[in-house]
């Protein structure tokens, strides 16, 4: 009997239909039904109204906003606590790595639900009830909790592969621990620097469970906007989709996020 | 041979052998599956906390030996013994009319949706992509309450029953078919606020009616529904409360009997129902203040606010009310399973004095069970839903109040074991007959007063006073619809000016092209500075 044998490109071939229908075909479905209306007539009207409304115009550019807050503030908060992880000299740094990763071990919704409960008990002390209405303040403070271990993650490895005798050749040249951290750190942990970014930065742009939850539905994000349409307007909710789809991979792009080489993107999870 | 390869196939395949069995048993009968797509939690599920568990419960039946069956499995029973045919439930469920649409569109099929009333409007009027129309219309033999098993026109509540054909009559435009024809009710209830009294006074509400929203002595403890519909109504009611004309002007002249029911029902449900561009522009500003004015924007997170006492108001539907009310006052345990003293909070109800929304959710057929022959089984899934002890079982479950009223009032002793005092004071009465289409004052209970004035009684079942100045809503047609939720989006959102767009964009561009040109400038020639003399570049 002939055993069938299989080659690398048979073996390619459950992802390529994954690819084609999970990924591939609702793409050019959403495409579709941007461009038509509800008779399925080609129609440019979506185009043209999304962008002549300033309500959406404005939505995207606070979600945006929201996002780019997000990033800015878990890469303050993630590059000290990677770089401190790196650098120890502890045993078991593991075991500090997990307990920021181990959250992440909880469906998302549930935490940001407990945050939620934790923030309305916090706003019953006298003097912090102005927290109950901070709706922009609590949905930046769930997005970066959220998003937190997909910043530091990237950047602990990254650090991790740098080799110490930089370091000490930094040192030998005679730069201080500020140019060493300039020169020579900051540079070679670019690559993690990126990668965190668009990890957090793309997601938190349609993030609205948070915004929901913890912005008391009262701070709307172009998620929650095509969540919206799609109630009644699949034809709109498709438009803002694409909208959000292009500035999606346009930012991918500017960040360098399609360059096959870069193996730290992505993969080191 | 290996005979160890050899016994463990063997092994193997007896192991299979069950499941043969199982599928020779399915193809010997035919079984009727009936899918029923109901709201989430809107079912008798059984088990702790269910009416017969509860029932048993005080009868004095030790707890480890109740029976509560889930209601479909009882239905699967008695359609067995009843029909003599095998029916078996695929139940799914679904969070809001929207979702349910969506399904639907896509070409899902069911044999019973539990829409609400304006999306049964919007179904009975639509058709499916090849043209077909989305539902059916219930047997003539459905409606003749000679057979024993029609539970459903035997028990409704004439009342009910009659509220909902006038308003269908008055929304529906000529020509379009009258949606009560495709409905059969399940649940139905109004809308108001549920609020705790040690914040709010009773007597500032009734003043303030739907203002409540924009009183500032409520801002941020308050909330109101996260969907355009619900709050685009109260929004009306907060806009044309006290215009010339308006609701509460309406009302007076109705006291005064100036108005007849219909016309004031008629007027009422004009204002409430409007989507005119004119009318957007007015409640626009007021929903603005609306926003300005709530906690949140919430669709079920408002129930356990109420209860831990973020706030103080929540706009609710009075299923929802009474699930709330009933939370709030059930005490927490400590662990020796005592209840703790004044962990238990009494919430009440209020109804605006302009009028609200009568809502209504109601079976319907989707055409499709004429092919899939479960047309019977559907119907009688009704009726057996309609069947007063049935329908106790799952308004006690659930909280809402069903339509069912039963033939012999068998409801409103339901109504009295669970709100009566046992008392029979004459200013204790509090009068249902409205509901069990007698004459008034011949049918009701004896309450206290709470609830008959603000309590789960008040919410569960509203005196004929509130339903009369109710409104049902309607469905926004194709250019409503894009002007409401345009509406919907500018209040949720925020806008910014235009000058600032166009600067955040300029900005935005110049970034872009920043980067490009950091990037990619390097390859482009005419960016490039010349060599030194002397020197070449060398292109990588």
């Amino acid at each position: 009997m002939k055993i069938p044998r299989f080659s690398r490109k048979t073996l390619c071939i459950p992802y390529a239909v994954f690819l084609l229908f999970f990924v591939l075909v609702p793409m050019l479905v959403i495409l579709l039904f941007a461009f038509t209306d509800d008779a399925m007539h080609l129609s440019f009207e979506n185009f043209i109204k999304f962008f002549s409304d300033p309500t959406k115009l404005s939505t995207i550019v606070y979600s945006l906003v929201i996002a780019l807050v997000t990033t800015v503030v878990a890469l303050l908060i993630a590059y000290p606590v990677a770089y401190i992880l790196a650098q120890s000299k502890i045993k078991r740094k593991y075991v500090i790595l997990m307990l920021f990763v181990l959250p992440m071990w909880i469906n998302f919704v549930l935490r940001v639900n407990a945050i939620r409960e934790l923030f309305n008990l916090i706003s019953q002390v006298e003097g912090l009830d102005g927290l109950a209405n901070a709706n922009y303040f609590k949905t930046i403070f769930g997005m970066v909790y959220d998003f937190l271990p997909f910043m530091i993650l990237p950047l602990y490895t990254t650090m991790m592969k740098i080799d110490k005798s930089l370091y000490e050749a930094s040192a030998d040249l005679g730069a201080g621990g500020f140019t060493t951290f300039a020169r020579v750190t900051l540079p070679l942990s670019m690559p993690g620097i990126m990668s965190g970014v668009t990890m957090v930065f793309l997601p938190s742009m349609t993030n609205y469970v948070v915004s929901d939850m913890l912005g008391n539905a009262k701070v709307t994000i172009i998620g929650k906007f095509i969540y919206t349409y799609f109630g009644n307007d699949w034809h709109m909710g498709s438009m803002i989709a694409l909208v959000l789809l292009v500035v999606v991979f346009l930012s991918t792009w500017l960040t360098g996020g399609f360059k096959a080489d870069e193996t730290v993107r992505g993969t080191n999870l | 041979m290996n005979l160890k390869r050899i016994s463990s196939v063997l092994l193997a395949s007896c192991l299979l052998l069950p499941t043969l069995g199982l599928l020779a048993g399915c193809s010997d009968e035919e079984v009727t599956v009936l899918k029923i797509y109901n709201w989430e939690e809107y079912i008798d599920d059984g088990g702790e906390g269910s009416y017969l568990y509860d029932l048993a419960l005080e009868e004095g039946v030790p707890e480890d030996e109740i029976e509560a069956p889930r209601i479909i499995d009882d239905f699967e029973l008695w359609y067995e013994e009843t029909y003599g045919e095998k029916v078996e439930v695929s139940y799914s469920t679904f969070g809001t009319n929207e979702d349910m649409y969506n399904e639907l569109k896509l070409g899902n099929v069911y044999d019973l949706l539990c829409p609400s009333d304006y999306m049964i409007m919007k179904l009975a009027n639509e058709t499916k992509e090849d043209g077909s129309p989305y539902l059916v219309q219930y047997d003539e033999s459905f409606f003749d309450p000679s057979v024993e098993t029609n539970y459903y026109i035997r028990n409704v509540s004439p009342y009910i029953q009659q509220q909902f054909e006038t308003n269908a009559g008055l929304d529906t435009p000529a020509g379009e078919p009258k949606w009560n024809e495709y409905a059969a009710g399940y649940m139905w209830g109004t809308t108001g606020f549920v609020y705790n009294p040690g914040y709010v006074n009773a007597e500032d509400l009734e003043k303030s009616g739907w203002q409540t929203f924009v009183d500032p002595a409520y801002k941020g403890k308050i909330t109101a529904k996260d969907n355009v519909r619900d709050t685009y109504f109260a929004a009306l009611g907060l806009t044309f409360e006290g215009e010339k004309d308006g609701l509460s002007q309406l009302r007076e002249r109705f006291s005064a009997g100036e108005l007849s029911q219909e016309e004031y029902t008629k007027a009422i449900t004009k204002i409430f129902n409007a989507t005119d561009d004119e009318t957007i522009a007015k409640v626009e500003p007021r929903l603005m203040d609306i926003k300005e004015n709530i906690y949140s924007f919430e669709t079920d997170t408002g129930k356990a606010d109420m209860v831990n006492g973020t706030i103080w108001l929540n706009y609710a539907w009075s299923g929802d009310a009474v699930y709330a009310l009933d939370e709030a006052e059930t005490p927490d345990f400590d662990e020796n399973g005592e209840p703790i003293e004044g962990s238990e909070l009494l919430l009440n109800y209020y109804v605006p004095e302009a009028g609200t929304n009568l809502w209504f959710d109601g079976w319907v057929m989707m055409s499709d069970v004429v092919e899939r022959g479960t047309k019977q089984a559907a119907q009688a899934f009704v009726n057996f839903m309609s069947r007063p002890d049935n329908a106790m079982r799952n308004s006690y479950y659930i909280g809402y109040t069903s339509v069912i009223a039963g033939e012999n009032g068998e409801m409103l002793d339901y109504v009295d074991w669970l709100y009566g005092n046992g008392e029979e004071n004459e200013e204790d009465f509090y009068d249902l007959s409205y509901f069990f289409g007698e004459e008034t004052g011949t049918a009701g209970i004896y309450a206290d007063e709470e609830q008959r004035t603000c309590r789960q009684l008040y919410a569960q079942f509203p005196p004929e006073e509130v339903i009369s100045r109710c409104a049902v809503m309607d469905y926004y047609r194709k250019d409503a619809n894009d002007r409401i939720n345009e509406l919907w989006s500018r209040v949720k959102a925020e806008t910014l000016d235009a000058w600032a767009i166009i600067v955040i964009c300029l900005v935005a561009v110049a970034i872009v092209l920043f980067i490009v040109f950091v990037k990619f400038g390097g390859k482009i020639d005419f960016f490039r500075t010349k060599p030194k003399k002397g020197y070449h570049r060398v292109n990588k």
